[in-house]
C-alpha cells in the first residue's frame, strides 16, 4: 500500500506542492528560529564512555535453549511456567500521559479496552497510548515536530527521523543524561539491560536522548531465504551455495516462468554481504580506499560488481515481474506462494506468523536461508551489521523532572525481560481474559485478540530481543541456530551505532541524491539493475552528487572521525 | 414549472438611465448597491478560501529564499531567483516538463470524448433500470483509489497477471510485461485514467444533458432530422458549454497531473517514462530536503496553470463561447 | 371461406419511447449493446476478483498467488476481523455524521458563492473569481496548512476535518456554468418586479437546479466520506476520533510484522495469522465501495432524463 497520501483530483488540485512538502517537511521543525546554539557533529568516544549506560545483564533469566554466540539472539522454545516478577513497586503515581507510536495493523478500541485497563492498572498511571499509522509516519510526524503538538512520549523511527532531526532533538526533546548516564541507570535495572550499542543509537550530540526499543545484539538486517521445501520437491535438497556463480546456477536450475515459479525476487538489499561491504543510505555507506581516505561505498569497485551481477539475473528472465516492476509490497505473499524461491528479507520474517501463512496453502511449506558467503567464493565473509535498533523512544523537553523519572519508571516496566511477569502482562494483557495458558505458553483469547496491540508500549520500551515462537519450535530451532552460525562474521561499519547531526548545507547531499537531476543514487541503482541505465550513468550520478555537497560532506565526515572516532 | 411569486418592494432597478455625463464612480456605486447582496453570497466562502488557502500560500515565500533548516521561514537568507535559475537550467526539469505535457495531451485527447460518448449512449437507452444499473457500474472505478487501479491493471496486464500467464500457458515464451514497457507507457497511463475516471467524469454531462429541451428534439424529428443530425445539431451544441469549461480547466490542471498515479508506476518504468513536474518536484525538492528547489516548482507550476487557463479562455471566446468568464464582466 | 392473408407482424412500438424517435436500425442497437457488454466487463470482473478475494482464504490466495479468480476456499474472516474491531462501528457513525454536516455547509456555502458569481457584469465579479480561482493553482503545501489549522485550535478537532476544504472552486465553478444558463429573462423580469437576489435565488434558480445540486452534492458527499488525508493531518494519533476510511486504512497493513525490528517475534501482537493479509485488503475495498453503491442509485435520478429541467423557455 503507498504511502503516498490518497489525492482526490478535485480536491487537492495543488497536492504536487503540497504533498510534496508535507513528507519529511522538516522546514518547519523551526519554522520561526530559535537562535539557540545547535551543533553539528556527533559525540566523541570518551563522553561516550563517560555517560552510556552502565551494562548490567539481567541475573536469574530463563536459560535459553540456544543461547547467544557472538551476539546472536538467544531462542527459547518454550515459555517459562513460573514467571519471575522484576520490579517490585508499582511505578507510576497516577498522573496521566500521552504516547504516540506507530503501529502496523487495526488500532483496538480505546474505551474499554481490557489490555489498556490491565496495563494501566499495573503501571499506575493513565497511559493514553495513541498509535499512528506506520505506513504514514513519514507524514504525520513531520507535521507533529513543526506544529509543536508532541506528546509527552513519542517513537521516531530512525527510518522516518525527517532530515535535520539532530536539531529538533536537541531543542523539542528532553535530555535524559542526569537520570541514566553511567551508574544511575542502575536505578532502573531493566533499562540497565539493554545492550550498550542500543544506548549508543540514542545519544545525541553528548547527551542521552531516548531511549532504545526493540534491540538486537545480531542486528544483520537482511537474510537470504529460500524455499527449503520446494527445493525439496525438485530433489536439490539442502543447497550448497557458497558464492554468487553457486547462486545463479541454482536460480537457473529452480527458475520455470511457465510453471509461475521465479527464482529470484529483487535481492539488492542483500547485495552488500557477499562483497564485504555496507550500502545503507544515509549511514552506513562510509568505508576508506587504500590510501585510508575516507569514501562512500558508492565510489568502490564492489558496488558495481554487484549491480552488474544483479542485472545478470534480470537479464536472464530469473526475476520474477513483479519484483522487476518494483512491487516490493507483496514479495512475502509471492514468497509464500512459491512464485519466488529465492527473497531477501528482514530477520523478521522468520517467525510463527510466517509458517502459519506459507502452511495455509502448501503443509510442506519450510522457509530456510543461506548462511553468509563471499561472492567469489574465497575468504571468509564480513557482514555488516545494521544499526542496533531502527527504535528509539524521546521524552517531551516541556516534561518536569519528576514527570520525566515516573515516565522511566514506567519505562523499566516495560522493559522487562522475555518470560517475566511483567513482560507477560505487556505482551499479552490480563490473564485469562486477554489470554489463557497452554502448554504452548500464553495463547490469545477472542477478547485478547480485539483488545492487546502490544505494538505502542513495545516500541517505547522493552527489553533485548530474543527468538521464541511458542508453538512452533520447529522454527526457533532453525532460525536460533542460523543466528548463532553466522554472528561470528558481524563486523562494525564505520560511524557504527554514532548519531551525527550534520550541517545545514549538507542536509540535501546526506539524502545521497544529487543536488539537481532525476533520482539520486539509490535510484539510479535500481535502474542499472533493470537494464534501463548503464554504469555509465550511475558514474555521472555519483559524480554529479560530489559536485553538489558530496565532497563537502566527506571533508565533514572525516572531522566527524578525527574528532570523533568511528565507532 | 417554477412558481413565480414576486413582491413589489417598490425599488425600481435600471441600468441605464440617469442623466448623460453621470460619472464612472456614481455608475460603480450604483452598481455595487445593485449588487451587494451577490457579492455578500460570495462572503462566506471568501473567508474560508482567505483563511484555508491564502495563508498557508504565504509558505511558497520559500521559493525565494535559501531555506535554512535552522533560520526558519522568518530568517533564511534571501535568495531572490536564484532558486529558480537553478530549476530552469536542470536538463530533469525540461524533461520533466515535456514528459508532463506530452503524457497529459495524449490522455487528454483518448479520454476526453469518453464520458461525452457514454452519456449520450446512456441517455439512448430506453429502460430507465438498465441505465440505472450501468450508470452505476461505470461510476464504480472511480471510488478506488489510484493504487488500488495500478494493483488492477497489474494484475491483469503485469507480468506475472492474467494475460501473460495465459500467453506463457499457451506457448508463449516471453510475453510482454505491459506494465513496465517504457514505450507503451504513455497509452498505458491514458488507458488507467479513461477506466477510472470516465464513468465519473460522464455525471456531468449527464446532468447537461437533461438540461435540453426534449422539444427541440420533437421538432427536428419532425422536421425529418436522422439521428446523427439531431445529435450533430442539438445534443452536442448543448454540451458545449460544459465540454468548453471542463476542457478549460483541465488545461489549468495540465501541469500538476498525475501526482500519485505516476509516483506509484515510476519503480515499474522508470522516471525517463513516467516523470512529471510533480514528481520530479517531490523527489529533488523534498525528498532530499532541498525544499526553496520544491517551492520554486510549485510557485511555476501555479503560474504557468494561470497563464494556460487564461489563454485557453481567450481561445474560447474565439470558438464563440463563454468559456470560464468573459472579459467585459 | 376467408383466405388468412399472411401479413408482416406488427412490430411493437416500445411505448417508453418518445413519440418522436425512430426505431434504432438493428446494427445500431447491436453495436450499443455489444459496447455496453464490454464496458461493463472490464469493470464487473475486476470488481467481482476483488469481493471474491475478501471472501477467499489464505490457502486460495496463495494458490492463486494473488487476486483470486476462482473461487477456492471462501469463508467471512476478513469481514468478521474488521467488525470485532470495536471501532469501526464508532468510526461508521463519525463519518456519517461528519460527511452529512461537512455536505450541507459546503452546499450552502457553494451554492451562495455559485449564484453571487453567475450574474454578467456584477460588481467586482471577475476580482472574486480569480480571487477564488487562484486558489486551485497555488498552495503553500501541507505544513503550512497545518500551521495555520493548529494557531486556529483545530488540532485533534473535527473541525479541521471539515473547515479547511469545505470549499471546492471546481464546484463552484460548475455550478456557476449552470446558473449561468438559466433563462436570464426570468430573472430580469424577477428583478425589475423588486425581487432581490436571495429571493430569485430561492424562488428560481435553485428549484430548476436540482439536476446540478445534486452532483455538486453527490461531489462533496464522496470527498468528505473518502477523505483520509485530512485526518492523517490533523489527528493522526486520537483514534477515538477517526472516521472509518482511517480506521479501514490501518487494517491495509494488519499482518505485517514491524519493519526492522530484527530476528525475533514479540509475542502477541501479529494479529490475526489465519486471514491472508491481501483478503483483508480486499475487504476493505468492498468496504468503502458498498456504501456509496447503496446511495447512488437514489442520487442519480435527480441528473438523469426525464427529471425537471433546467432553463425552460417559455
Amino acid at each position: 500500500m503507498t504511502s503516498a497520501p490518497h489525492l482526490s483530483r478535485r480536491g487537492f488540485l495543488t497536492a504536487a506542492a503540497g504533498t510534496a512538502s508535507a513528507v519529511a517537511a522538516a522546514p518547519l521543525l523551526s519554522a520561526c528560529g530559535t537562535g539557540a546554539a545547535i551543533t553539528a557533529g556527533s559525540t566523541s568516544a570518551n563522553t561516550l564512555a563517560k555517560i552510556l549506560p552502565t551494562y548490567t545483564p539481567f541475573a536469574g533469566g530463563i536459560k535459553p535453549d540456544y543461547p547467544s554466540i557472538d551476539g546472536s539472539e538467544p531462542g527459547y522454545l518454550s515459555y517459562p511456567t513460573t514467571l519471575v516478577h522484576t520490579v517490585s513497586e508499582t511505578p507510576g503515581s497516577g498522573s496521566t500521559y500521552n504516547a504516540i507510536a506507530p503501529d502496523w495493523g487495526a488500532i483496538p478500541r480505546t474505551s474499554g479496552n481490557t489490555y489498556y485497563n490491565a496495563l494501566n492498572a499495573a503501571l499506575g498511571a493513565n497511559m493514553q497510548w495513541q498509535p499512528t499509522n506506520g505506513t504514514t509516519i513519514q507524514t504525520t510526524l513531520p507535521t507533529l515536530f513543526a506544529g509543536n503538538q508532541l506528546p509527552d512520549w513519542i517513537e521516531v523511527p530512525t527510518f522516518a527521523q525527517p532530515p535535520g532531526f539532530g536539531q529538533a532533538v536537541q531543542t523539542k526533546l528532553a535530555d535524559l543524561t542526569p537520570y541514566l548516564s553511567g551508574d544511575k541507570i542502575k536505578e532502573y535495572p531493566n533499562l540497565a539491560a539493554i545492550f550498550s550499542n542500543g544506548w549508543q543509537q540514542a545519544i545525541w550530540n553528548n547527551k542521552i536522548a531516548g531511549i532504545p526499543t526493540v534491540v538486537s545484539g545480531f542486528a544483520t538486517g537482511v537474510f537470504l531465504y529460500y524455499r527449503q521445501d520446494i527445493l525439496d520437491s525438485l530433489g536439490i535438497g539442502t543447497p550448497s551455495v557458497n558464492s554468487l556463480a553457486d547462486l545463479y546456477d541454482l536460480g537457473k536450475e529452480v527458475n520455470d516462468p511457465k510453471a509461475k515459479r521465479w527464482a529470484f525476487d529483487d535481492i539488492w538489499q542483500f547485495m552488500c554481504f557477499p562483497y564485504g561491504t555496507n550500502f545503507t543510505p544515509p549511514q552506513y555507506i562510509w568505508t576508506t580506499d587504500s590510501k585510508g581516505n575516507l569514501i562512500t561505498t558508492f565510489e568502490t569497485e564492489e558496488i558495481i560488481e554487484a549491480m552488474n551481477w544483479e542485472a545478470s539475473l534480470f537479464k536472464a528472465g530469473m526475476v520474477n515481474p513483479e519484483a522487476v516492476a518494483g512491487n516490493t509490497g507483496t514479495a512475502k505473499q509471492r514468497f509464500w506462494s512459491g512464485q519466488n524461491v529465492i527473497t531477501a528479507d528482514g530477520g523478521g520474517a522468520w517467525d510463527a506468523a510466517d509458517v502459519t501463512s506459507g502452511t495455509a496453502s502448501n503443509k510442506g511449506y519450510v522457509r530456510n536461508a543461506f548462511n553468509f558467503f563471499t561472492a567469489d567464493g574465497t575468504g571468509t565473509p564480513h557482514v555488516a551489521l545494521s544499526p542496533p535498533t531502527e527504535y528509539v523512544s524521546y521524552l517531551n523537553a516541556n516534561l518536569k523532572p519528576a514527570q520525566i523519572k515516573e515516565l522511566l519508571r514506567i519505562a523499566n516496566y516495560l522493559a522487562a525481560p522475555f518470560g517475566s511477569y511483567e513482560f507477560t502482562l505487556v505482551n499479552y494483557g490480563a490473564k485469562n481474559v486477554d489470554y489463557t495458558v497452554t502448554s504452548d505458553g500464553p495463547v490469545l483469547t477472542a477478547t485478547g485478540n480485539k483488545d492487546v496491540d502490544a505494538v505502542v508500549p513495545i516500541l517505547l520500551a522493552s527489553p533485548n530481543n530474543v527468538i521464541s515462537n511458542p508453538g512452533f519450535p520447529e522454527v526457533t530451532r532453525v532460525s536460533a541456530q542460523f543466528v548463532q552460525r553466522n554472528a561470528k562474521y558481524q563486523f562494525k561499519p564505520l560511524f557504527y551505532g554514532m548519531n551525527i547531526t550534520v550541517p545545514n548545507d549538507l542536509t540535501t547531499a546526506d539524502q545521497f541524491a544529487p543536488f539537481t537531476g532525476s533520482g539520486g543514487i539509490n535510484y539510479i541503482m535500481y535502474e542499472v539493475v533493470r537494464g534501463r541505465s548503464t554504469i555509465a550513468d550511475y558514474q555521472s550520478t555519483v559524480n554529479e552528487w560530489l559536485r553538489s555537497g558530496g565532497t563537502k560532506l566527506k571533508a565533514f565526515m572525516e572531522t566527524v572521525r578525527a574528532k570523533y572516532g568511528d565507532a | 414549472m417554477a412558481t413565480r411569486e414576486l413582491v413589489r418592494t417598490g425599488k425600481v432597478l435600471t441600468s441605464r438611465g440617469g442623466s448623460p455625463g453621470k460619472s464612472k464612480l456614481a455608475v460603480g456605486w450604483a452598481r455595487l448597491r445593485r449588487d451587494k447582496s451577490l457579492i455578500l453570497m460570495t462572503v462566506p466562502a471568501g473567508i474560508l478560501l482567505l483563511v484555508f488557502g491564502y495563508t498557508p500560500m504565504l509558505g511558497l515565500i520559500m521559493a525565494f529564499q535559501d531555506y535554512d533548516l535552522y533560520d526558519g521561514i522568518l530568517h533564511s537568507p534571501w535568495a531572490g531567483f536564484s532558486n529558480f535559475q537553478q530549476l530552469f537550467t536542470d536538463p530533469g526539469f525540461w524533461h520533466a516538463l515535456t514528459n508532463t505535457l506530452m503524457l497529459f495531451s495524449i490522455q487528454l485527447v483518448l479520454s476526453f470524448p469518453i464520458p461525452i460518448a457514454l452519456a449520450i449512449m446512456l441517455d439512448s437507452i430506453l429502460s430507465r433500470r438498465v441505465r440505472s444499473f450501468i450508470q452505476s457500474v461505470v461510476t464504480i472505478p472511480h471510488f478506488f483509489s489510484m493504487v488500488m487501479v495500478i494493483s488492477i491493471f497489474d494484475q491483469v496486464l503485469g507480468g506475472s497477471g492474467l494475460l501473460d500467464t495465459f500467453l506463457r500457458s499457451h506457448g508463449v515464451a516471453n510475453p510482454p510485461d505491459l506494465m513496465t514497457n517504457q514505450g507503451l507507457f504513455k497509452f498505458l497511463q491514458a488507458g488507467e485514467i479513461i477506466w477510472k475516471e470516465s464513468g465519473w467524469n460522464m455525471i456531468v454531462y449527464l446532468a447537461a444533458l437533461a438540461a435540453i429541451s426534449p422539444s427541440l428534439y420533437e421538432a427536428a424529428a419532425v422536421d425529418g432530422a436522422s439521428w446523427r443530425q439531431r445529435t450533430w445539431r442539438i445534443t452536442l451544441p448543448g454540451l458545449r458549454p460544459i465540454m468548453v469549461l471542463l476542457l478549460i480547466l483541465n488545461l489549468g490542471w495540465a501541469l500538476t497531473f498525475g501526482f500519485e498515479q505516476m509516483l506509484i508506476q515510476t519503480p515499474a518504468v522508470g522516471t525517463g517514462a513516467a516523470d512529471v513536474i510533480t514528481t520530479f518536484a517531490y523527489r529533488n525538492g523534498i525528498v532530499q530536503g532541498n525544499y526553496s528547489y520544491g517551492a520554486a516548482a510549485g510557485l511555476f507550476l501555479g503560474v504557468t496553470s494561470v497563464i494556460l487557463i487564461v489563454a485557453a479562455n481567450k481561445v474560447a471566446h474565439l470558438l464563440g463561447e463563454d468559456g470560464l468568464y468573459r472579459s467585459r464582466q | 371461406m376467408t383466405a388468412i392473408t399472411q401479413r408482416a407482424p406488427i412490430r411493437r412500438r416500445d411505448p417508453r419511447r418518445p413519440a418522436w424517435q425512430e426505431r434504432p436500425k438493428a446494427a445500431t442497437q447491436g453495436t450499443k449493446s455489444g459496447a455496453i457488454v464490454v464496458i461493463l466487463l472490464i469493470i464487473l470482473f475486476p470488481l467481482y476478483s476483488i469481493v471474491l478475494t475478501s471472501f477467499s482464504n489464505q490457502a486460495a490466495v496463495n494458490l492463486a498467488g494473488g487476486m483470486v479468480v476462482w473461487p477456492q476456499g471462501l469463508t467471512i474472516s476478513a469481514y468478521k476481523l474488521i467488525a470485532q474491531g470495536g471501532v469501526v462501528g464508532r468510526a461508521l457513525i463519525v463519518s456519517l455524521v461528519i460527511t452529512a454536516v461537512g455536505t450541507a455547509i459546503s452546499m450552502a456555502v457553494t451554492i451562495l458563492a455559485s449564484y453571487g458569481l453567475s450574474r454578467a457584469g456584477s460588481f467586482g465579479h471577475k476580482t472574486i473569481l480569480w480571487f477564488m480561482m487562484l486558489t486551485m493553482f497555488f498552495s503553500g503545501g501541507i505544513i503550512p496548512l497545518f500551521l495555520v489549522v493548529s494557531a486556529l485550535g483545530g488540532f485533534n478537532q473535527y473541525w479541521a476535518l471539515i473547515l479547511p476544504s469545505a470549499v471546492s472552486v471546481f464546484n463552484i465553478i460548475v455550478m456557476r456554468a449552470f446558473f449561468m444558463n438559466i433563462a436570464s429573462d426570468m430573472i430580469e423580469s424577477a428583478r425589475i418586479d423588486g425581487a432581490g437576489d436571495w429571493r430569485i435565488l430561492w424562488r428560481i434558480v435553485l428549484p430548476t437546479s436540482k439536476a446540478v445540486t445534486a452532483v455538486i452534492a453527490l461531489f462533496y458527499a464522496v470527498t468528505y466520506w473518502n477523505s483520509w488525508f485530512n485526518i492523517l493531518l490533523f489527528m493522526p494519533a486520537d483514534s477515538s476520533k477517526w472516521p472509518l476510511q482511517m480506521v479501514l486504512y490501518t487494517y491495509i497493513t494488519q499482518g505485517n510484522p514491524l519493519p526492522g525490528s530484527g530476528t525475533s517475534t514479540i509475542g502477541g501482537f501479529v494479529g490475526n495469522q489465519q486471514i491472508a493479509p491481501l483478503s483483508i485488503q480486499m475487504a476493505v475495498v468492498t468496504l468503502t465501495v458498498v456504501p456509496i453503491l447503496i446511495v447512488y442509485p437514489f442520487v442519480q435520478k435527480h441528473f438523469t432524463k426525464g427529471v425537471l429541467l433546467g432553463a425552460i423557455k417559455g
